[in-house]
């Protein structure tokens, strides 16, 4: 397959390649990783005049400890992040969904940047990013501005970046020694695999270690969007752990998702999935956060 | 517009001159004549283009030829040396890995590439490390029995 015509931009830095995008308008995308974009490119699916890569920009390539917060750089790939010691300690779950995206060929390309703006429902860095409560900075020529990352995404393949942005950093705040947190992906095969089902969860315990402080249920590939299932959330939240609590949860978590039938699954078997796997990530995420 | 870029390739540098929307993969089958990187899927499913890029494998069909400049590459035409095949590729040889051929270089990059980092890996590390390449003929037992067998003879 032939990669339609384009001109190619290698700016060295955040500012330079926000001048370009500001010039070049909707007729430029930022490559990253490329394990998207130039698929849809050989397919044809996509055409842009211009390909502005980010990956010469030494500042995106970073994870930085800053304050309690963790800032992960744009083309970061899914490799660094499974490998990361900063992300092993306390972001597990990232770790987690990171280590299984793709293949291990991909791993070594594909960025967390790229992995967000993709917007695909299923992918897997959107639910553990979402269940530590993560923000994406987009910048522009206009500004700066840093988002909820559960805000960003409007529907498969849409979010908020506007086109003359660019998405330069995830930051997570470093969850407390007394929370943890799991991710786990559904798929028929281990490798080079769309989620029917994934599912992140996050729970942070009290000073005693008995009561939920604090809880996120993330459920990917059952709506048009990541989705935070707000009814789980809510049972968990001030309530004392035990086995039947996260049962509930998960049932929970499956009457709030809205999947949908295709070939790789009905929407039935999605949605009792969702419960099956919320009740197994609330149980990572508690063993987790018991060992601290 | 043609751009001027250098990379080492098999340890011998080159200087090409390239269209940006050339990936990697054409440039080496294509331009250099490099054809033992093989073209499959060409959407970076299947493996049997992986090149082995500044230490890591990678699809070379999803890397532009451009982003390659002043990188080190590594191909299968790089493993062999004057003292004969690579340990990896004498035992896949040795072990049936190879029946038609055309995962092999890909197989073999990644699996060097494995052993480079965990010279001694259990089946199940081998198995993940060698996912994204794909094989219709072997059934992929002969090829970990292969990867395994020369992690023994490598360490």
């Amino acid at each position: 397959m032939l990669l339609p015509k384009f001109d190619y931009h290698e700016p060295l830095s955040v500012d330079e390649a926000c001048q370009i995008m500001s010039d070049l308008g909707e007729k430029a995308k930022p490559l990253a990783g490329g394990t998207d974009l130039i698929v849809n490119m050989k397919k044809k699916i996509l055409s842009p005049e211009h390909l502005v890569a980010l990956s010469r920009i030494e500042d995106l390539r970073k994870i930085e400890l800053l304050n309690g917060s963790v800032r992960i750089g744009a083309c970061v790939t899914a490799a660094e992040l499974a490998e990361s010691q900063e992300i092993k300690r306390g972001l597990g779950a990232l770790g987690q969904g990171a280590g299984i995206l793709g293949s291990p060929l991909i791993r070594n390309l594909a960025t967390v940047a790229g992995n967000l703006v993709s917007a695909r429902p299923a992918a897997d860095l959107p639910p553990p990013l979402m269940a530590y409560g993560a923000e994406v900075v987009l910048k522009s020529r206009r500004g700066e501005r840093t988002l909820p990352l559960e805000t960003f995404f409007q529907g498969p393949g849409q979010t908020l970046l506007e086109i003359d942005e660019i998405l330069t950093e995830i930051i997570i705040q470093r969850p407390p020694e007394s929370a943890g947190a799991g991710y786990i992906k559904l798929g028929t095969r281990k490798a080079l695999e769309i989620s029917l089902v994934n599912v992140a969860a996050y729970v942070a315990l009290d000073s005693s270690g008995t009561t939920i402080e604090a809880a996120r249920v993330v459920l990917g590939a059952v709506a048009p969007t990541p989705l935070r299932s707000p009814s789980a959330e809510k049972l968990l939240i001030g309530e004392k752990v035990d086995p039947s609590l996260f049962e509930k949860a998960g049932q929970a978590a499956a009457k709030d998702s809205r999947p949908i039938d295709d070939f790789r699954g009905s929407a039935q078997y999605r949605r009792d999935m969702v419960a099956v796997l919320t009740r197994r990530a609330l149980n990572m995420a508690l063993e987790q956060a018991r060992r601290a | 517009m043609k751009r001027l870029i250098t990379l080492t390739i098999n340890g011998k540098e080159y200087e090409v001159a390239v269209p940006p929307n050339l990936t990697l993969l054409d440039l080496l089958r294509y331009e250099l004549g490099l054809t033992g990187t093989k073209k499959g899927c060409d959407v970076g499913d299947c493996g049997a283009c992986t090149v082995i890029m500044d230490g890591k494998p990678v699809n070379s069909c999803l890397v532009l030829a451009v982003q390659a400049d002043g990188r080190d590459i590594l191909t299968i035409e790089g493993v062999e040396t004057e003292e004969g095949l690579h340990p990896i590729q004498q035992a896949f040889v040795e072990k049936g890995a190879v029946q038609c051929g055309f995962c092999t270089p890909g197989m073999i990059l990644s699996a060097k590439s494995l052993l480079e980092r965990n010279p001694r890996p259990t089946e199940e590390e081998i198995r993940t490390a060698l996912s994204g390449n794909l094989c219709r003929c072997t059934g992929y037992q002969k090829i970990v029995e292969a990867v395994k067998d020369a992690s023994e003879k490598l360490s």
